[in-house]
């Protein structure tokens, strides 16, 4: 006689044995569709990241741009900026303390010592003079003083440069120097910052300054003209220009004068 | 009186009996030309195919149907003694009783002697276990047209070889049979119990679980006589231990066939 309890256990074993494959295939087919939910999700909210990068990014708060202010003379491409823009915003609760740029005036002291070492020689002035200004041209506006400060980045070391109009407290730091050391350059500097500001009193003083330490700055020479001019002493300009060509030989000072005493200059 | 799960039962059990042949269509059609092919003169004819196909049975229908009108030996057991065979031969065929040894010349002696004008019709049941010597005498005999000769093989490589090497030539007539398909499984199987007035158990079979029986059969009728056996065996059994609440009875369950096929062997749990 057959043991049917026996076989029915048997027969219980062998179906959950045939239906192991079929558990098997449902349970890895969950398991891929549940990846590939996954993974598409994923894909989704990468995205969705990238789409709110540029609208988290707004440049507007963090760096202030004067309105009348014109475009740096350093051009930044457009996706150097958005970088740049992108990593500031995890720093947006740190607050960036700005500061001056005194760069200038490190230059400015170079330049002043060959001048000093050789006062004699306006060659030897000149060329260290010209290359400050040359400089100062990269970085300073045509009309106002704009100071760059640039934030560096630990990852990208990306520069990004910040205007600030702070001419006048520049000048105040900078006559307080030239009065410790009289370096004519900061004079004549003062001087030409005076005059841009139309400050041609002031421009006229600087420059009468810088030309009584040393009478061989051609600038300074112009500059000092050219504030009479404004001042509305125009005889006295030419008077002085005159003698000055006189005795240098300034292309650029009779030049001046010719615009001077022909009216273009007013 | 028995239930009609043991009745059912009965109806499977593995024994070659002419009366337990059912008809059906293709099975009916190969007879018909194997009976056709006992009345043209050739010399020897060979019907072969895998274990469970019905070969025997064949064997068995042919010999109930011809021994009637037509000099007929069904020899169901391999006589694989050489002088033995030849003797039983003698004496069955030609009368002679003969009690020394026989061989072959002496066999054809006979033959020769008592050349008869009806042809006897020797029928031999597994005759893969005849060794190639006798079977090779085998051939002689049939070529001297004084018997003809209906051999079952089983279709393996080896009577494949055997089929080729001894008969390929003389052999006129060659019958493949095969498994049943699922309708004629279904057939077979209601026929079968139909026959023993087992209709109750007969409308339990329904085409799903007749597909069941065929998977797990191949449509073999030994594998689906053991695999019936058994499960109304476990039927029976249900029945005595007043179970039979646990399983199907309007139709057969297919969890009882499984488990026949468990005990049967032929799913592997």
């Amino acid at each position: 006689m057959l043991n049917v309890i026996e076989l029915e256990r048997r027969w219980l074993r062998y179906k959950v044995k045939s239906y192991i494959p079929h558990l098997s295939i449902v349970i890895s087919l969950l398991i891929i569709s549940l990846l590939i939910f996954t993974f598409s999700s994923n894909q989704e909210n990468s995205v969705k990241t990238k789409k709110t990068v540029p609208v988290i990014a707004t440049p507007a708060d963090i760096i202030q741009k004067p309105k009348e202010m014109p475009k740096p003379t350093v051009v930044h491409k457009p996706i150097e900026v958005i970088q740049t823009i992108t990593e500031v915003v995890p720093h947006k609760s740190q607050k960036i303390k700005l500061e001056p740029s005194l760069d200038f005036m490190k230059k400015m002291n170079n330049s002043a010592n060959p001048y000093y070492r050789n006062e004699s020689s306006i060659n030897s002035y000149a060329a260290p003079y010209e290359e400050s200004a040359q400089t100062e041209k990269k970085t300073i506006t045509p009309k106002k003083e704009v100071v760059y400060e640039e934030i560096r980045k630990e990852k990208t070391q990306q520069k990004i440069n910040i205007k600030r109009q702070n001419t006048q407290n520049d000048i105040y730091d900078i006559i307080k120097r030239f009065k410790k050391n009289n370096n004519p350059a900061l004079s004549l500097f003062v001087a030409k910052k005076y005059y841009e500001l139309e400050n041609y009193r002031q421009a006229y003083n600087y420059a009468l300054m810088t030309n009584k330490i040393n009478k061989e700055i051609e600038t300074s020479w112009i500059i000092f003209a050219k504030s009479l001019v404004k001042l509305g002493k125009k005889d006295k300009a030419t008077k002085t220009l005159k003698e000055y060509v006189k005795h240098s030989n300034s292309n650029r000072a009779s030049i001046l004068l010719d615009e001077i005493q022909s009216g273009k200059f007013k | 009186m028995n239930s009609i799960f043991v009745n059912s039962k009965d109806v499977f059990l593995d024994i070659v009996n002419a009366k337990d042949y059912v008809q059906l269509d293709r099975v009916s059609t190969i007879y018909q030309s194997l009976k056709d092919s006992i009345k043209k003169p050739l010399k020897m004819i060979l019907l072969y195919g895998k274990p469970g196909t019905g070969k025997s049975m064949f064997l068995n229908k042919l010999y109930q149907d011809i021994s009637t009108t037509q000099e007929v030996y069904l020899y169901q057991t391999p006589i694989l003694d050489e002088s033995e065979f030849y003797k039983t031969l003698a004496q069955d065929i030609f009368n002679i009783k003969y009690t020394g040894e026989l061989n072959f010349t002496q066999f054809m002696k006979i033959v020769e002697q008592k050349k008869e004008k009806i042809v006897p019709v020797v029928l031999l049941d597994e005759a893969q276990l005849y060794s190639e010597n006798l079977m090779e005498k085998i051939r002689l005999l049939s070529d001297t047209r004084t018997v003809k000769f209906v051999i079952t093989l089983h279709k393996t490589e080896k009577e494949d070889l055997i089929a080729k090497e001894h008969f390929q030539t003389r052999i006129w007539e060659s019958i493949e049979l095969e498994n049943a398909s699922s309708t004629e499984l279904k057939i077979y199987i209601q026929k079968k119990l139909m026959k023993a007035n087992c209709f109750d158990s007969a409308n339990m079979f329904t085409p799903s679980s007749v597909n069941k029986i065929y998977k797990i059969t191949n449509g073999n009728y030994r594998d689906t006589n053991k695999l019936l056996y058994t499960l109304f065996d476990i039927y029976s059994i249900y029945e005595t231990n007043h179970q039979l609440s646990k399983v199907t009875t309007n139709q057969i369950s297919p969890k009882l066939i499984e488990m026949s096929a468990i005990h049967t062997g032929l799913i592997d749990a």
